[in-house]
């Protein structure tokens, strides 16, 4: 057995530099390691095992071991393994070595843990804030058990600006964002462009930062984080829904009801769908063609209205609740949804058929944000993005969760590596999520939708929950705590991974290519940027009346 | 003399005051037929009218490297439009006969030069990659319509707008194929020269934010939205007068309904196109062009032989 | 160029149709399911303050001004309508109505203020029988909430007595 194999590989390797092993099940790992071994045991499961890397947790642990966490997630997609690489470290400045400069795809998650909680990743090449607002004191990390959910800090310096690396020769800095029309949301690049080649760019994001996962751990209750975990993407809300719900169920070893998971997976599955169709719309709104951006709105349409009349929501869905989720599927709601899917299929025939002969489309995502292997393999790129680069990684079939393994479907892969094939990959696997949405419905057992908890959940346990969204893996990180509420709750959504790969991509490309390929990792950055700011002054509650307002103009302009 | 000079005027007032008239109306039909391609209700067909007046009672805000020259572009755009509008047939006959095929060619460039302009004199980042843009656009485009018209001239043996404009881009006497050709090309162009998908790249909202025109809100809008709207029916009526002038010469209302009914054609055509398309990267659209204004010297060839 | 894939796209747009409503001039339909801005029950509701504890956007808010008077306070500003206030309420007083046009210049007309009159048992908050140990907060005795403020403090406390100001919250206002 695999699992069994890569713990003799580790322990003849790292002896006793691993203090503890973990088995949850067959499918989860959790190698506890000293501190001075976890590089080159991360280095070790990357370059030699191959293994995908998944994100990188910080947790404070000092009310309960006086000691900072760390915690590493690899995944082994062909063996349905994932493996967490947990270390303990301590003291006022606390220090774990860098694993970036062999794992590019740590870059993000290493300096979001140092900003976050205070771990600094000691030899990091680019160790730069990534998400604190600018103006934050350095020092304080709000991520630490003792800095309250609505700390403000004192010394906020409201004129501080964020340093961009210098402008490489001959270049003209262009700005791309907050605001652009092709950002549904607030993100910054610093594009460096030659006439209209881009010799570089340089990101800064996390504008639109809320707080979700500090609330979660402070304020909020196990049954209430779902909703708020919702709100963490427009577009693919009942993923994070449904991941949080698994890790938690998983640290608690709950499982829930047969028919919750085939309703979970159905309502997944109508969510890939409105969210591919979308993505396509908005992809080709970005190309100039609105034509098919309304056509496909026009497709889409009826998937909203039935996710509305089984949730009662056409997209926050408010799924799950821990053990079970809260709508239930009635005879008349499967007919609707079969109804739709049916119409859906023989339009989108038609559409893929004609737009998949179409030169004119073809000829500007042709060989546009091409993403080689190598890269999707450093930058850990997931989803189509990888799947359209010959990378055949589906989270659905690798590591099965809620009713996935009972169904049958094809994971699409295309070779070329460009916009192109993420067009093609989205288009059919519309195909494939109405072909799972038909065998769930046909094969749904019947029975409660929701298990029975009578336990208060045990504290201190560990689950990690992988759901594929539409735009790639969604991975979460829950570990257990006291008083109904989690320790630590860690979401990597996929634009996190996939958003790190764009400098690489749009290298030497046009301006005008630009924003297809971004457009074309289907970025998400309220996804990315969720997590635990704290209200800032600017978002304490305050209205203002009429008056009020003027006599403050009134007042900056003497 | 005076008798020739008055009508000259009245039929230029004429014309002006149709363009101006006429020009939302098909900016209307424009969107309306654009929103029914598109499955959707679309805005009223005199929402155009109402844009126009809303953003010329707007504020006017200065922004921008040089605001006197920003008025003046916004200004010169439509006038140089306003302008040609005394040049071309427009169902009564070309209201000022004086003017030749290089006036003609002068003015056209003109309108495209204030874009330019109008990019420069507002320096932004985003608009002055707009400005590049215009400018690529410009010098691949601008020789099609001149040696279409150049064609004219030389199967019609005069420089002189009157014979340019009475379908002698066909041959006088014989057939010329470099009529045909050079009608192909300035159709396959048409899209470019009224600025609109898939050859809208030099504004192209979600790439590059309207380019040159990114930093003008209110009154100027206004004027350079006018001069856009009145470009699509200028271009028509160039191209109309040029290619199919048929049924000018007919009784009064006949004539003028009949000019409006091919620009009508045209502009249903512009909008069909430009619906089913997706942009063209400017490379991609430069270098489609280059391959027509090489076609198009062969065939300014083909009418100097006199075939 | 592809001529075909041109004209079976314009097909495909012709074939459907004008599909958009003509929204707002006619109302907008929504399913019998659909979660609506929340609606009160105050005949209904006998004051577990369940929905209170277990609104995810803390926009149920309690506070007790006496003995006998609990004022139950919804504020409907960042509620998400997830419906779980509905869930859990023990006596159905709380139904997801199908109201979606809620915009307004005062933000009082979507809220909803219940006063409600408390027999001696209710108040300790047992009444709230929770379906899973997850739901349970362990509230007993009387809760203030800053409803001067329109704050969550979620604070109990065994006995009421007079000072009811919460002066240990800092609460921060420009």
């Amino acid at each position: 057995m695999f699992i069994l194999h890569l713990l003799n590989r580790l322990q003849e390797r790292f002896g006793d530099g691993i203090s503890r092993v973990d088995m949850t099940s067959d499918e989860r790992l959790y190698l506890y390691v000293k501190p001075a071994v976890l590089r080159n045991v991360c280095v070790f499961l990357f370059d030699t095992m191959s293994a995908r890397y998944a994100v990188g947790i910080g947790a404070d642990d000092t009310p309960y071991s006086g000691k900072y966490q760390v915690a590493h997630n690899f995944a082994f997609d062909g063996k349905n393994l994932f493996c967490s690489v947990i270390t303990y470290v301590d003291g006022t400045a606390p220090e774990v070595d860098s694993i970036s400069d062999r794992i590019p795809a740590a870059n993000w998650s290493e300096r979001e843990f140092y900003d976050l909680v205070g771990v600094r990743a000691a030899g990091h090449p680019f160790p730069k804030r990534l998400i604190l607002p600018d103006g934050w004191p350095d020092g304080e990390h709000p991520l630490r058990k003792d800095v309250p959910w609505n700390h403000v800090p004192e010394n906020f310096h409201s004129g501080r600006e964020y340093e961009f690396e210098r402008l490489p020769e001959g270049c003209v800095a262009v700005p791309f964002g907050p605001f652009h029309p092709t950002l549904d949301e607030p993100a910054h690049f610093r594009l460096y462009v030659e006439g209209e080649r881009i010799a570089g760019c340089e990101y800064r994001g996390f504008m639109a930062h809320r707080g979700i996962e500090k609330l979660a751990e402070s304020v909020l209750t196990y049954n209430e984080i779902p909703m708020m975990a919702e709100r963490i993407c427009g577009i693919c809300g009942c993923v994070h829904n449904v991941a949080y719900a698994q890790a938690v169920e998983e640290a608690a070893a709950l499982s829930p009801t047969k028919r919750a998971e085939y309703i979970r997976t159905i309502m997944l599955e109508v969510e890939r769908l409105h969210s591919h169709l979308l993505w396509v719309g908005l992809a080709c709104h970005i190309a100039g063609f609105d034509t098919l951006f309304m056509q496909s709105f026009r497709i889409r349409e009826p998937v909203m209205r039935i996710a509305e009349k089984i949730t009662g929501n056409r997209k926050t869905y408010a799924l799950c609740v821990i053990g079970g989720v809260r709508w239930n599927l009635d005879e008349d709601a499967c007919t609707g949804l079969r109804r739709v899917i049916d119409n859906l299929e023989d339009e989108w025939r038609g559409v893929v058929a004609a737009v998949s002969k179409d030169k004119n489309i073809q000829r500007r995502t042709r060989d546009v944000g091409v993403a080689s292997p190598g890269l999707v393999k450093r930058m850990g790129l997931l989803g189509p993005v990888a799947r359209a680069s010959g990378i055949c990684i589906d989270a659905r079939r690798d590591h099965p969760y809620a009713a996935y393994d009972e169904v049958e479907f094809d994971v699409i892969v295309r070779e070329s590596c460009d916009v192109w094939a993420r067009i093609l990959v989205r288009a059919l696997e519309v195909f494939e999520s109405i072909r799972i949405i038909r065998q769930c419905l046909s094969k749904m057992p019947d029975g409660p939708i929701a298990a029975e908890i009578t336990d208060e959940l045990p504290s201190a346990r560990t689950g990690i929950s992988s759901v594929e969204a539409p735009r790639g893996e969604a991975h979460h990180f829950v570990i257990t705590g006291e008083d109904n509420k989690p320790r630590r709750w860690r979401v990597r959504a996929p634009t996190y991974q996939n958003l790190q790969g764009i400098p690489y991509m749009i290298k030497d490309q046009t301006l005008s290519d630009m924003t297809l390929t971004l457009g074309s990792i289907d970025p998400c950055f309220s996804c990315t940027d969720r997590v635990e700011t704290i209200d800032i002054r600017s978002c304490s509650h305050r209205v203002y009346s009429g008056r009020e307002l003027e006599s403050l103009v009134r007042r900056k302009d003497k | 003399m005076w008798y020739d000079l008055l009508t000259s005027v009245f039929r230029g007032l004429v014309n002006t005051v149709l363009l101006l008239a006429l020009a939302p109306l098909c900016e209307g039909i424009v969107r309306k037929l654009t929103a029914r391609i598109q499955s959707r209700q679309g805005p009223p067909i005199r929402q155009a009218y109402y844009d126009i007046l809303k953003l010329l009672g707007k504020e006017d805000i200065e922004v921008g490297e040089s605001p006197v020259f920003q008025r003046l572009a916004a200004a010169l755009g439509l006038a140089s439009v306003l302008c040609i509008a005394w040049l071309i047939p427009m169902g009564v006959g070309i209201p000022f006969s004086g003017g030749d095929v290089i006036l003609l060619v002068y003015l056209l460039a003109l309108g495209a030069v204030v874009g330019v302009l109008a990019g420069i004199a507002s320096g932004t980042t985003y608009s002055m990659l707009g400005v590049s843009r215009e400018v690529m656009m410009l010098i691949t485009l601008e020789p099609l319509l001149i040696i279409a018209l150049l064609v004219a001239a030389v199967n019609g043996g005069s420089m002189r707008l009157e014979p340019v404009f009475s379908g002698v881009v066909f041959g006088d006497v014989t057939f010329s194929y470099a009529g045909l050709i050079m009608l192909l090309m300035v159709l396959a162009a048409f899209q470019a020269y009224v600025k609109r998908v898939p050859f809208d790249i030099a504004e192209a909202e979600t790439e590059i934010m309207e380019g040159a025109l990114m930093e003008y809100s209110g009154p100027k809008l206004a004027l350079f939205k006018y001069a856009q709207m009145c470009r699509l029916v200028v271009y028509s009526g160039v191209f109309v007068a040029l290619f199919v002038p048929w049924g000018n010469e007919l009784m009064f209302p006949l004539g003028w309904l009949l000019f409006w009914l091919k620009v009508a054609v045209l502009v249903v055509l512009v909008t069909v196109l430009a619906a089913s398309h997706a942009r063209y990267r400017i490379d991609q659209a430069v270098r489609y062009f280059l391959v027509m204004v090489a076609v198009s010297f062969g065939a300014l060839v083909l009418a100097a032989l006199g075939y | 160029m592809s001529l075909a894939a041109k004209i079976k796209e314009v097909l495909i747009c012709l074939r459907a149709g004008r599909v958009t409503l003509p929204y707002p001039f006619e109302p907008a339909t929504v399913p019998k399911a659909f979660r609506g801005r929340p609606i009160f029950d105050v005949e209904r509701c006998v004051g577990c303050a369940g929905c209170a504890n277990n609104c995810p956007a803390r926009e149920i808010l309690v506070e007790d001004v006496c003995q006998e008077v609990r004022i139950l306070k919804y504020l409907g500003r960042r509620c998400t309508y997830c419906g779980r206030c509905a869930d859990l309420c023990p006596e159905n007083a709380i139904t997801m109505s199908n109201e979606f046009e809620t915009a307004t210049d005062e933000i009082s007309d979507v809220g909803q203020t219940l006063e409600l009159f408390m027999g001696t048992c209710q108040r300790c908050g047992r009444c709230f029988t929770s379906p899973t140990p997850l739901e349970e907060l362990k509230l007993k005795g009387y809760r203030i909430d800053d409803l001067m403020n329109e704050r969550w403090v979620f604070r109990s406390k065994p006995f009421l007595n007079e000072e009811k100001t919460v002066d240990d919250i800092d609460i921060e206002l420009d």
